[in-house]
């Protein structure tokens, strides 16, 4: 029996569908990400598993109790905030403490609970500290300490990271996975970088439109997503729409694919382009090369459309502007979708 | 220049009583001369010890504490309530708030005597009647106020993560939401007491003699010029002054840098000031 499990979950907004039968199950101690665009029902999914948003349809269990008619704070759940929501009055062990002092727990264990918490975060050093004297990080950090400290049966993160900049995000992002595993909280994680959810969870859900279109581990969804709109959405890939000729595609000689219609979608990623000075494939002329550090991403005209190729720098250290190259796409890191 | 010039010209038409009222209290006689002939203190000491004024004085400090507790046990939970949980009640609070400031206080004090008589004549004279009253009139400065600190410390944010903290709606509302407004609520609660110290129609006309305000006594030393006391009259009105300013100085001082918290900033003063 999964740990958290949503049947056919529907959300209707006056003259929209915010979700729209929405099923998907969470395993004991798993991490899924909803991985959308803004807009998608991602985060009104989250606070339907919250309580603080109610659907219209469908059925929602945690722990094989259903969720029907309980409010959000009889709900075995811990939730951080994009936006933190710590409590501005109360110090860093005040916020942390505060599920527990609601539910009138002995002051002796709230102590020790609390010690537990910000050693777990790596924040006992600040638990005087009121919110606005903390870092975006470490009121995040905080955050998720006082989501975890009444030991929840599930862990909700709506965007927790989106609003740090990038190098605090990206140590938090590998902390929060830390964290989930070492507690072994069943955790449901919204965002909508691809980069994040790849990262951190062991399935993610691609959401669009109040829908989920593929769930699957990240590896999965990275090289074989199974939707248009998935492979359009994860991995950030060339997109080709080209005419079939008698059943193939061949975008110049670039690749060689079967076509399942007369006009189709041809995606690749970027690090599966290959470029080389001779040798089979579809003629293009390097545009511009913009070093990325370890890769180089190269931009090619080949024909009418531009696409863009990941090479080792040390591949595309020779490639200059104005270079007539080959290029060439291996046909099973090509997805085909009827257009 | 021409801003420098009218600015001085309004600093002096509003300066001019107030200086004129300033000197008149600390008189000893002033009649036809541009100013007075000797000045003294005996009029600030001997108003503070006529019983008249300090009955007044002290029922125009518990109508105002008794109207300030009306405020917040009645107006911060609608404010949390409408901002939190149904935006769609602020709309008709913000309408109904508006009110006080379109309808005269004297035409509010009539309707309300008109309606006691009929529908509770035991509530007709009584200081609860002229409470509620001042209460209904004061409220907009309350609401206001404290709808817009919750606005500003994201009260909708913080109720959820209380709630799923494990709170229930009085522990979010006393232990989260109280200490993340308290700047808006005592904000509110100065400019009503402002008010209520203030109000002269709705006393005058529910309840008149029988609860003498400062205001009805400052009144009463200005009609009956024969029998008052027109140099204990300017030192109440000189008092009355310095005390609404020193609490309007408190909002704004509370308020300062707080721009999303901006406290309302309209007039305090209505009715009649004596």
């Amino acid at each position: 029996m999964s740990h958290v499990v949503l049947d056919r979950i529907t959300k209707r907004y006056a003259g929209h569908t915010a979700l729209n039968g929405v099923s998907v199950s969470v395993e004991q101690g798993e991490m899924l990400a909803l991985l959308g665009p803004s807009g998608c029902g991602k985060t009104t999914l989250l606070r339907c598993i919250a309580g603080l948003t109610g659907f219209d349809g469908g059925r929602l269990t945690i722990g094989g109790a259903d969720m029907a008619g309980v409010p959000v704070r009889k709900r075995p759940i811990g939730m951080v905030f994009q936006s933190y929501a710590l409590f501005p009055n109360l110090t860093v062990r005040g916020n942390v403490a505060f599920p527990l002092t609601v539910r009138k727990r002995p002051k002796e264990e709230v102590r020790a609970r609390v010690d537990e918490m910000l050693d777990l975060v790596g924040l006992d050093h600040l638990g005087d500290r009121l919110p606005n004297q903390l870092s975006g990080g470490q009121q995040q950090r905080v955050a998720l300490a006082r989501a975890l400290s009444p030991r929840p049966e599930v862990l909700l993160l709506d965007e927790p990271l989106s609003a740090l900049d990038a190098q605090v995000r990206h140590r938090l992002r590998d902390e929060v996975r830390r964290i989930q595993h070492q507690v072994g909280i069943t955790t449901v994680f919204v965002t909508h970088d691809q980069a994040e959810a790849l990262a951190i969870s062991d399935r993610v859900a691609v959401m669009n439109a109040g829908d989920i279109e593929q769930c699957g581990p990240p590896a999965e969804i990275y090289t074989a997503p199974s939707t248009r709109f998935a492979a359009g959405f994860v991995g950030n890939r060339n997109t080709l729409e080209l005419d079939a000729v008698d059943g193939r595609v061949t975008a110049g000689g670039a690749f060689d694919v079967e076509a399942p219609a007369p006009r189709v979608l041809c995606m690749f990623r970027p690090e599966d382009v290959e470029l080389a000075k001779d040798g089979p494939g579809a003629r293009a002329v390097v545009d511009v090369t913009v070093f990325l550090g370890a890769t180089t991403r190269v931009y090619a005209q080949a024909g009418p459309s531009v696409i863009f190729a990941d090479l080792p720098s040390r591949a595309a250290a020779g490639l200059s502007p104005g270079d007539e190259v080959r290029l060439r796409v291996a046909a099973d890191h090509v997805q085909v979708f009827p257009a | 220049m021409r801003r420098r010039v009218f600015l001085g010209l309004l600093a002096v038409y509003f300066g001019l009583p107030l200086l004129a009222a300033l000197l008149y209290s600390v008189a000893t006689r002033w009649t036809d001369t541009p100013l007075p002939d000797g000045y003294t203190l005996a009029h600030w000491t001997g108003v503070f010890a006529k019983p008249d004024v300090m009955a007044a004085l002290g029922r125009s400090l518990v109508l105002s504490a008794v109207v300030v507790v009306i405020e917040i046990v009645l107006v911060v939970p609608a404010a949390y309530w409408s901002v939190v949980h149904n935006p769609r009640i602020g709309s008709i609070v913000q309408t109904i708030s508006v009110i006080p400031f379109a309808i005269p206080w004297v035409v509010v004090g009539a309707g309300l005597q008109l309606v006691t008589k009929s529908v509770a004549p035991e509530l007709f004279g009584t200081f609860w009647l002229l409470a509620a009253a001042t209460a209904a009139i004061a409220f907009p400065f309350m609401y206001r106020a404290v709808e817009s600190s919750l606005l500003a410390a994201g009260a909708v944010r913080l109720s959820e993560a209380a709630a799923t903290c494990g709170a229930g709606p009085a522990a979010t509302l006393i232990r989260v939401i109280l200490p993340a407004i308290r700047g808006g609520v005592v904000s509110g609660a100065l400019l009503v007491i402002a008010t209520a110290m203030n109000e002269f129609a709705l006393a005058k006309i529910l309840t008149g003699v029988s609860y003498e305000t400062l205001p009805l006594w400052s009144a009463r030393q200005f009609v009956s010029r024969t029998l008052g006391d027109p140099n204990a009259l300017a030192v109440v009105t000189i008092f009355t002054f310095g005390l609404l300013f020193a609490l309007s100085a408190l909002v704004v001082w509370l308020g300062r840098g707080r721009v999303s918290a901006s406290m309302a900033t309209a007039p305090v003063q209505k009715g009649i000031t004596p």
